[in-house]
């Protein structure tokens, strides 16, 4: 399994790497929206993001109805990794079509409990 | 009336952020600090958001230098002799002011919109006509941090109703 992790944060796609790697996933990174959009139109297509909220050339929801849109990325796991947690905001990325909302600050196991939850922890995580 | 929020949850806050990228081993605790500040100017990192919409304040992080070169490396999983360069420390740092005023946001008034971080090495400025609302201080591992919530307002300022308990 393939996680890209976007985040305009170096640091934060360092804690996030290395949680998703110790479950065996291979990870590609993007800065913000665009790049890892860039990514995908190179092929590059994950089955997870992880994605930042608010982040500068294209944030997050931006991003995620941008993959929403082409059908061919629907198989793409989104899962929104973001310090917004108002309610209002939470709605409108479920709603643009993420899986789930992990808020900043996070446990290494709250990352964990939600790809288990979404069926997305590899075999060899599980054993 | 401009609310503010209660010391005790910018503590919470602060410590729930420290206590989930820096381990529980070393507890960040309050501290009594002397007018004046509690770190030079020059051996200081310093970030801040802006929230704007239901709650218009602007949040503030500064933290010695020692602070944010710990953090950094923590954050960044640094090993052996390898020290983070001053762009590390600009994104550790702005990551970490980012958490902190995201997290206020959602307890104040809204909806409100939070800024992109600013980062700066050295103390923090402020804007003219700013009033601290609110300022935390505290200590990880001898080295110290302040956080403080800004408004610019005419307005008098009120706690936050705390929920009865």
């Amino acid at each position: 399994m393939r996680a890209m992790i976007i985040d305009d944060s170096r640091a934060m796609r360092s804690i996030l790497r290395r949680i998703v790697a110790g479950l065996e996933f291979e990870t590609l990174e993007a800065g913000d929206g665009q790049q890892a959009l860039d990514l995908f139109e190179s092929g590059q297509v994950p089955d997870l993001c992880l994605v930042d909220w608010n982040m500068p050339v294209m944030d997050g929801y931006t991003f995620i109805t941008r993959v929403r849109a082409n059908k061919e990325w629907r198989h793409v796991t989104l899962m929104t990794v973001t310090t917004e947690s108002e309610q209002g905001q939470i709605v409108k990325a479920l709603a643009a079509g993420a899986h789930e909302y992990v808020i900043k600050p996070f446990t290494p196991d709250a990352i964990v409990e939600k790809l288990e939850l979404l069926g997305l922890l590899p075999v060899e995580a599980l054993a | 009336m401009t609310l503010a929020p209660a010391l005790t949850d910018v503590h919470a806050i602060v410590d729930q952020v420290w206590t989930s990228f820096l381990g529980e081993v070393e507890p960040l605790l309050p501290a009594d600090v002397a007018p004046g500040g509690p770190f030079p100017a020059g051996q200081a990192w310093s970030a801040a958001v802006s929230v704007s919409g239901g709650w218009d304040a602007t949040v503030t992080v500064e933290l010695s230098a020692a602070l944010a070169v710990s953090l950094t490396t923590t954050m960044l999983g640094l090993e052996g002799p390898e020290a983070p360069d001053d762009a590390d420390l600009a994104d550790a740092v702005g990551e970490l002011v980012n958490m902190v005023g995201g997290n206020l946001k959602s307890l104040m008034p809204g909806p409100s919109a939070l800024s992109l971080p600013a980062v700066a090495a050295g103390r923090a400025a402020h804007a003219s006509g700013a009033t601290e609302i609110a300022c935390f201080d505290g200590v990880w591992a001898g080295e110290p941090v302040r956080v403080t919530v800004h408004v610019v307002t005419d307005a008098p300022v009120d706690l936050l109703p705390q929920p009865i308990s």
